[in-house]
């Protein structure tokens, strides 16, 4: 059963040259007939044609600026395509920003209640989640701190935790394979293959080639926003990496 | 619509945490806490009864309470339009991360500001009833209908101005000049009879705001029911500030990420 779908999807961003338009120039320009602010047109995506199953793992790599994480936006809803069509089948679970949603001020205990309201839970289904998330997150008495005094291993581990600690249905991953110090990326690791084996189907976007050949069955190669390899995980991932390892010797020549 | 609404129900806890941590978060840091909001229409009315009082020859004992009520829920319109500006902005990083109906931005800030406007009420009908007792206690009633017209004015002008000032940064500046006119041109300072008597009469008819105020200010000093212009204006401006919303949120939604 499909469960995403996407026709011949683009997606267009109009920037503005110099920085948001005032009132006063947007008038003045329409009075002078001069010239609007010019706008910038970016080509994000072009003519992508994706379609994922259930029980599908698709990796996406690609380089900087190729348009990753802009397609992951538009699966998850965020940005509606310019042209074309995206349709899901499903809910979708998105892992983009884990640290998202932090209120500074408040302890571990209660940014995970908020973070969780974030994703969607109820008051009766965070208080499940509670021990869970704070077991796995091996931070102990350090939860009855105000967030803002924990250090930045401690925040990451927290935020895994508690973005990790979801039922998805469609998983949707930007980045995010693992985190936190030494010990602690072991651990996050295997959860993360947890949640990827759990999900019904995940679509996948890191630059570590190593993981994703292990996690996923897919891969598509994002080049300035068109696909331009799609096919077995260890094809693809060794045509990319072929060409990454020629362009920065061409750079280094 | 329906629809909409029940999506935006759905993330009920999400913008109910969101409104919940911006009063905690606004006032952690303070020994007085939510007094602080109050101080402004308490100071500006005990200053203006001193100098004003005098000056319009008006019965202290009806002038403060009207004073207090007309602050208060000017001060309800005033940070509903400037907070709503800046709603979509504030919301940023969960726009870009976390789709969600748009209209639970809005919806927040007018919840922390009534949550406000409703303390400041209190305050009114406290001070009030030591002031001169009420009247006619069941003329109170009306309240209730009153803050709930309120409250949709309030989401419908958040909407409006979030997605008008995401568009056009300048708004919020033309928003608080607007502001600035409107506060003499209403009648909250002064009684609306001053307003009439001197010829502006057209002024006090036209202005929707005033009617508004109306609603809140009539059941409390004067222990009667509103006027049938008021109610009328009000639910005129209520439904035309929702309509207004609906239509832009249809219209903007989708793409109002392209313009943050």
């Amino acid at each position: 059963m499909t469960l995403i779908r996407l026709d011949d999807v683009s997606l267009v961003f109009n920037v503005r040259r110099r920085g948001r338009i005032s009132l006063k120039e947007y008038l003045l320009n329409g009075v002078f007939w001069r010239r609007r602010a010019e706008t910038l047109t970016i080509q994000a995506l072009e003519h992508i044609d994706l379609e994922v199953a259930e029980g599908e793992r698709v990796g996406i790599v690609g380089a900087n600026g190729a348009g990753k994480s802009a397609l992951l936006k538009l699966l998850a809803g965020i940005y509606p395509p310019t042209r074309g069509r995206r349709q899901v089948f499903g809910q979708i679970s998105s892992l983009f920003d884990i640290a998202l949603g932090f209120e500074m001020d408040a302890t571990g205990w209660e940014n995970i209640a908020y973070r969780g309201y974030l994703q969607g839970e109820t008051p009766a289904s965070v208080q499940d989640k509670m021990q869970p998330i704070a077991e796995f997150s091996e931070l102990g008495k350090f939860l009855d701190m105000p967030v803002r005094y924990y250090s930045s291993g401690m925040m990451v581990r927290l935020a895994f935790s508690i973005a990790t600690a979801i039922n998805p249905d469609i998983l949707l991953v930007d980045e995010v394979l693992a985190a936190g110090d030494a010990a602690f990326q072991d651990k996050a690791y295997q959860r993360m293959r947890g949640l990827i084996s759990r999900a019904r189907a995940v679509i996948l976007v890191s630059h570590d080639a190593v993981s994703l050949r292990r996690l996923c069955d897919r891969v598509l190669w994002l080049d300035h926003g068109r696909i331009r390899a799609a096919g077995a995980a260890d094809e693809v991932i060794r045509a990319y990496l072929r060409q990454s390892a020629e362009d920065a010797g061409k750079k280094a020549a | 619509m329906l629809e909409y609404l029940r999506k935006v129900w759905k993330v009920r806890h999400f913008w109910i945490t969101l409104v919940r941590n911006d009063l905690r978060n606004r006032y952690r840091r303070s020994i007085i806490g939510v007094g602080w909001s109050l101080l402004h229409p308490i100071a500006m009315t005990a200053v203006l009864c001193a100098v004003f009082a005098r000056l319009l020859g008006a019965d202290l004992a009806t002038y403060a309470p009207y004073l207090l009520a007309g602050l208060v829920t000017w001060n309800f319109i005033v940070a509903v339009l400037n907070q709503g500006c800046q709603c979509f902005f504030v919301a940023e990083s969960y726009i870009r991360q976390h789709p969600a109906p748009l209209a639970i931005y809005p919806l927040r800030t007018v919840l922390g500001a009534g949550i406000h406007f409703l303390i400041g009420l209190a305050v009114v009908l406290v001070f009030t009833w030591c002031l001169r007792g009420f009247g006619n206690l069941p003329a109170l009633l009306a309240l209730l209908p009153a803050v709930l017209l309120l409250l949709v004015v309030g989401c419908s002008l958040a909407v409006c101005m979030g997605v008008v000032n995401v568009l056009f940064q300048d708004s919020q500046h033309l928003i608080e000049i607007l502001l600035q006119i409107l506060f003499y041109a209403t009648p909250i300072i002064y009684p609306a009879e001053m307003l009439r008597q001197r010829g502006l009469a057209t002024l006090v008819a036209i202005n929707p705001l005033a009617a508004l105020l109306d609603l809140v200010r009539e059941p409390i000093v004067s222990g009667r029911l509103p006027s049938l212009g008021s109610v009328g204006m009000s639910a005129a401006a209520a439904a035309l500030a929702a309509a207004a919303a609906v239509g832009i949120l249809w219209r903007f939604e989708r793409r109002l990420i392209f313009y943050l």
